[in-house]
């Protein structure tokens, strides 16, 4: 069937209209001749048909054989479109110009991307293939890939292998870094105190501990300093001392903990208001382009009188490596209802607390280790109000390693 | 007689009678489409009626909205919403 259709429109197809007597005769007398008649439908006195045109030259006798007129009503197929096309040239010419354009704009390379760069900055490397020849805008047979890759191979150490391939009117230039050692920071520096507190432990790796066990320190008070600290020297004592000229400056190191205390305070009413969305909402809807936001549904404002805003970003995916400007901002406004709760004293005093300890908390580091932890309720004058003061007692490493400003 | 002899001749050898007697082999599908193969001619052909002369008489097809399709010299396929089918000898 689908041959067939296919040998139809090669040949090409006419739709005829058989107006006459006994246009039965007529079918008969293609039938006998051999050619082929489909889709033949009587409406009224007239009965149409398709023919093949090869067919349709040959119809000629039966049709005054059984007296029949026989018109063309319709054409489909190759040899009528290409008849089009001789009738309209610049068709043609349009389709020829869009092929060659398409193949004119493929032989440049448009982007250039680089992929697998952790440290390495991309400009360096897009400058480098760039001296070479690659950027957008070149053309695609001009490009050396090879030649790209043995130079930022040269020009950057830290690659360690780089591949550069073009896909389409995009260069990919992939690159591996090398895992280069960690250069150790060697500027001198002192350890300080980053919270007040009173020093529990004090291990000085490199450096002169500058204050001990037991001190109360205050913030930015220096812990170890960033000096050289000669044991060897303190041990022999019997020998000269050797005249030291000037300190010799390092960077400091070491663990330094100490005790902290935080201090937080929290408050709850006895009337707790809880919020409950009602299930009425409103939808603003606006689209978002660049900077610029149009508004295609607003909403009055305020659109109750309490309520909730969500706003919603809506974007269609990234195609490829674009992704789309424009996105929609869809507002929803919830109506919520405000419920007045009484609470006992009990559960008040709890709320306070979580409260203060959420405050505090904020504060402490994650390594720390708490020690006491204590709350105390105040008295207030205001009735209706539960007041709280929660403190804390904890162990922290609380050195900070700063940068020595030598002063000469 | 002679026809009776071929068909005894065409049944020993099991070859189907419509090659052997030259007989119109009727397809119905459904009541969508019904072929005639080894058929004579069109004799009318409207659209509630179509007319087609066989061998031995003739077959009479009536329906709704029939139209011809794929008509060649040998078959006659007829589509529409066939609704009876009578064999006049």
């Amino acid at each position: 069937m689908l041959t067939r259709n296919m040998a139809n429109y090669t040949t090409g197809v006419i739709r005829i209209k058989i107006t006459g007597d006994f246009p039965e005769k007529f079918i008969n007398l293609c039938l006998a001749r051999g050619l082929l008649l489909w889709g033949i439908k009587k409406d009224g006195n007239a009965v149409y048909a398709y023919v093949r045109l090869p067919d349709f030259f040959k119809i000629r006798k039966p049709a005054l054989k059984s007296r029949v007129k026989v018109r063309v009503i319709g054409t489909r197929g190759l040899p009528f479109a290409l008849k089009r096309f001789k009738r309209r040239k610049m068709l043609l010419v349009g389709a020829v110009m869009f092929m060659l354009l398409l193949e004119v704009l493929t032989s440049y390379i448009w982007f250039v991307d680089i992929e697998g760069i952790k440290t390495i900055s991309g400009d360096r490397i897009k400058a480098i293939a760039a001296d070479h020849g690659l950027r957008s805008g070149a053309a695609k047979n001009s490009v050396k890939e090879k030649e790209i890759e043995t130079s930022i191979l040269l020009n950057v150490p830290e690659v360690a292998w780089v591949g550069v391939k073009i896909t389409g009117t995009r260069a990919v230039v992939e690159i591996v870094e090398k895992t280069m050692a960690k250069t150790e920071d060697k500027t001198p520096a002192d350890i300080v105190a980053t919270k007040d507190g009173v020093i529990t432990e004090l291990i000085a790796i490199a450096g002169q501990a500058a204050v001990k066990k037991g001190d109360t320190v205050r913030r930015g008070d220096i812990l170890i300093k960033g000096v050289l600290s000669q044991p060897i020297l303190e041990l022999a004592e019997q020998r000269p001392p050797v005249p030291q000229t000037s300190d010799q400056y390092i960077r400091a190191n070491g663990i330094v903990k100490a005790r902290v205390w935080y201090e937080s305070y929290g408050e709850a009413g006895l009337v707790r208001e809880e919020f409950r969305r009602t299930g009425r909402r409103r939808f603003a809807v606006a689209l978002k382009a660049g900077e610029s936001v149009i508004d295609l549904k607003k909403v009055s404002s305020p659109p109750f009188t309490n309520y909730e805003t969500e706003v919603i970003y809506k974007k269609l995916p990234n195609w490829r490596n674009t992704g789309f400007a424009v996105e929609t901002k869809v507002s929803v406004f919830y109506e919520v209802s405000v419920e007045r709760h009484e609470i006992s004293p009990e559960e008040a005093l709890d709320l306070a607390k979580t409260q203060a300890i959420k405050a505090i908390e904020s504060q402490i580091p994650e390594n720390a280790q708490v020690l006491v932890h204590g709350s105390e309720v105040l008295n207030t004058s205001l009735p209706g109000l539960i007041r709280v003061k929660v403190s804390m007692e904890t162990v922290e490493d609380i050195g900070f390693t700063r940068v020595t400003l030598l002063t000469p | 007689m002679r026809r009776g002899k071929i068909e005894r001749l065409a049944a020993l050898l099991e070859i189907p009678d419509d090659i052997v007697l030259d007989l119109p082999r009727i397809t119905m599908l459904g009541n969508k489409q019904l072929l005639v193969e080894n058929h004579k001619g069109i004799i009318e052909y409207t659209s509630p009626l179509v007319r087609i002369k066989l061998n031995n008489g003739e077959l009479i097809i009536t329906g709704q909205d029939l139209t011809l399709g794929n008509l060649q010299a040998e078959q006659i396929l007829v589509e529409g919403t066939v609704t009876g089918v009578k064999y006049e000898i």
